[in-house]
């Protein structure tokens, strides 16, 4: 008892406060992580799920997803979303953060109304952007054939190519306002002072940007991408709710393949085992984050 | 660029036409939808569309509230005890152990920390089947329960990640200060230092309860009655049955966003103060 009370006299009288927290996350989502590894090496599917023999198959799940054209597809699909919907809504944030750091009348009550999008549920986002590009009522068609773009009604969401395009708009809609405001956050915290004697020396605009601008705000940058690639790597409902992985498997993800094969198809080992592909290529990326995180612990 | 300098009377007009032009353009899909919501079947369907509904057709809401498919009244109501429940969770737990992080150098502190950064960044995917088989187990499968258990787990790492930042901006001395008059950890903790971090303690739960109620994945799969099911579930599902009935489909995604606008309205501070905190400084 008295050693009890001693270890918890200094310091570790913190894990009294941490211990609720830390327990409630390590048993529903610690022991999760752990049971999907090990589902993903056994052969688990709607036949033997309840009945509880199920044998341990080793790396063959992962093999047989890795010859899986649906897989390897979907894998690219994820890669191709992830990079396009960072480089437009990062560049769209970037100027949106450079107009609204200006000091005009309604920069601030503006910004803040542009930050809906990124608060809405998804399942509302993909619904708004169904319909806005549905081939016939869709606004999207008309405003293109009025400006005489196109003769004919696209049919976005069910041609391979433009039901991919569909979904990144929608989810670059969603990712514009965190950009902004991140950006935003970091222009506000380089010194004036820069840009005065900048101007002071003759500097135009463009190189004040090239020279002062990006330079400083590199960390922000960094995070907002690491992130930004975090956030649109695991992107599930939008996808799931626009297109379901359709037309042909051209906008399958990851994320959505993997709850396919769990849960239409019952294959909960297979879809496991994409499942930890998906997460394996986030801690990868995710390290990058954690050591930005981590460097402003170690006073 | 150039934030503190004064524009000039031409240059704060053409910012502000500017910024409107962007807000409509981006705003557009919004406005669409409520118009939508409020038009016949007919007219939704009519080339040129209308600008504004010219038959005002209210029957998509009020059929909400009545018995049928198209009731998102209940939904609505479960959505809304999922997201508290889930809210009260992560709000309880993640203001200690982030006041933990910020104060005291325990064992495992980094390991913790650790582990709470990485559980922001997994995938659903990872965690639906396990937790699947685990709800089953548990006897929650199928009950709101099982929803509030897993959408916790969201906002938790969020909310012990932001708040460790406001806990470690109190100065020592506040707490110091404390403990001389007689307070305990505890009491003081409660007494002082959280009422000091209300504004981060809103933030948390703010996302906490965004997060839940933007969920569709584990409403969806551990939830299989309708009757029980989150909004954001019945509003697929509805898709999957009456996928063109656009008229009733844009009143729920209107019905089903009117608690983040009136978290908007109210709270609009902390929402960008979670946006920047939460992710710059982790």
């Amino acid at each position: 008892m008295k050693k009890i009370k001693e270890f918890f006299r200094y310091d570790n009288i913190g894990l009294l406060f941490i211990l609720p927290a830390f327990i409630y996350m390590a048993y529903f989502v610690g022991y999760p992580i752990i049971s999907n590894i090990v589902l993903s090496l056994k052969d688990v599917s709607v036949r033997n799920l309840a009945n509880g023999q199920q044998n341990f198959i080793g790396f063959a799940n992962y093999a047989e997803i890795l010859s899986d054209e649906v897989f390897r597809k979907a894998l690219v699909n994820t890669l191709v979303f992830t990079v396009s919907c960072l480089v437009f809504q990062f560049l769209i944030g970037f100027l949106l953060a450079l107009l609204f750091n200006k000091r005009f009348k309604i920069a601030k009550p503006v910004r803040g109304l542009l930050m809906i999008p990124w608060m809405m549920p998804m399942t509302v986002t993909a619904l708004m952007f169904k319909f806005m590009f549905s081939t016939d009522v869709g606004i999207i068609n008309y405003m293109l054939k009025c400006l005489g773009i196109i003769q004919e009604n696209i049919e976005w969401l069910t041609t391979p190519g433009t039901a991919m395009a569909a979904v990144v708009m929608a989810n670059i809609w969603i990712g514009i306002p965190f950009n902004t405001i991140l950006i935003s956050t970091g222009l506000t915290t380089i010194p004036q002072e820069l840009y005065e004697s900048a101007s002071v020396d003759g500097a135009n605009k463009l190189q004040k940007l090239l020279n002062i601008t990006i330079p400083l705000l590199k960390p922000t940058i960094e995070s907002i991408l690491v992130l930004g690639f975090i956030y649109t790597f695991k992107v599930y409902d939008l996808v799931y709710v626009m297109t379901e992985g359709g037309p042909v498997n051209s906008t399958h993800l990851l994320s959505t393949y993997s709850y396919k094969l769990s849960f239409d198809m019952f294959q909960y080992s297979k879809g496991s085992a994409v499942a930890n592909v998906l997460f394996v290529i986030l801690l990868l990326v995710g390290m990058l984050y954690i050591r930005i995180t981590m460097k402003g612990e170690e006073e | 660029m150039e934030s503190e300098r004064r524009l000039s009377k031409r240059e704060n007009i053409i910012c502000c036409i500017v910024a409107l032009a962007l807000l409509i353009v981006l705003l557009f899909p919004l406005f669409w939808t409520f118009v939508t919501s409020l038009k016949t079947e007919q007219e939704i369907f009519q080339i040129p569309p209308t600008w504004y509904p010219h038959v005002l057709n209210t029957k998509s809401y009020a059929a909400q509230i009545e018995t049928g498919d198209f009731n998102m009244f209940s939904s609505f109501f479960n959505s809304f005890v999922i997201s508290i429940g889930a809210m009260l969770i992560a709000v309880a737990l993640a203001v200690p152990a982030s006041y933990a992080i910020a104060r005291y150098k325990f064992k495992g502190r980094k390991f913790m920390l650790l582990f709470f950064l990485v559980s922001q960044m997994l995938p659903v995917s990872v965690l639906l089947t396990p937790m699947f088989i685990m709800f089953k187990g548990m006897h929650v499968y199928n009950t709101w329960a099982s929803a509030i258990l897993a959408d916790a787990t969201i906002g938790i790492p969020f909310s012990v990640l932001i708040l460790k930042n406001y806990f470690a901006s109190i100065p020592a001395a506040l707490e110091e200060a404390a403990y001389i008059d007689g307070c305990t950890r505890i009491s003081a903790f409660f007494r002082i230092l959280v009422p000091v971090a209300k504004p981060g303690v809103i933030v948390c739960a703010v996302f906490s309860f965004l997060y839940a109620w933007g969920d569709l994945a584990y409403g969806m799969t551990f939830i299989l009655d309708q009757q029980k099911r989150p909004i954001t579930a019945g509003i697929f599902n509805f898709m999957g049955q009456y996928g063109t009935k656009w008229s009733y489909l844009t009143a729920f995604a209107i019905v089903a966003i009117i608690p983040v606008v009136l978290i908007f309205v109210f709270m609009q501070k902390y929402i960008i103060s979670g946006m920047t905190n939460g992710a710059v400084k982790g």
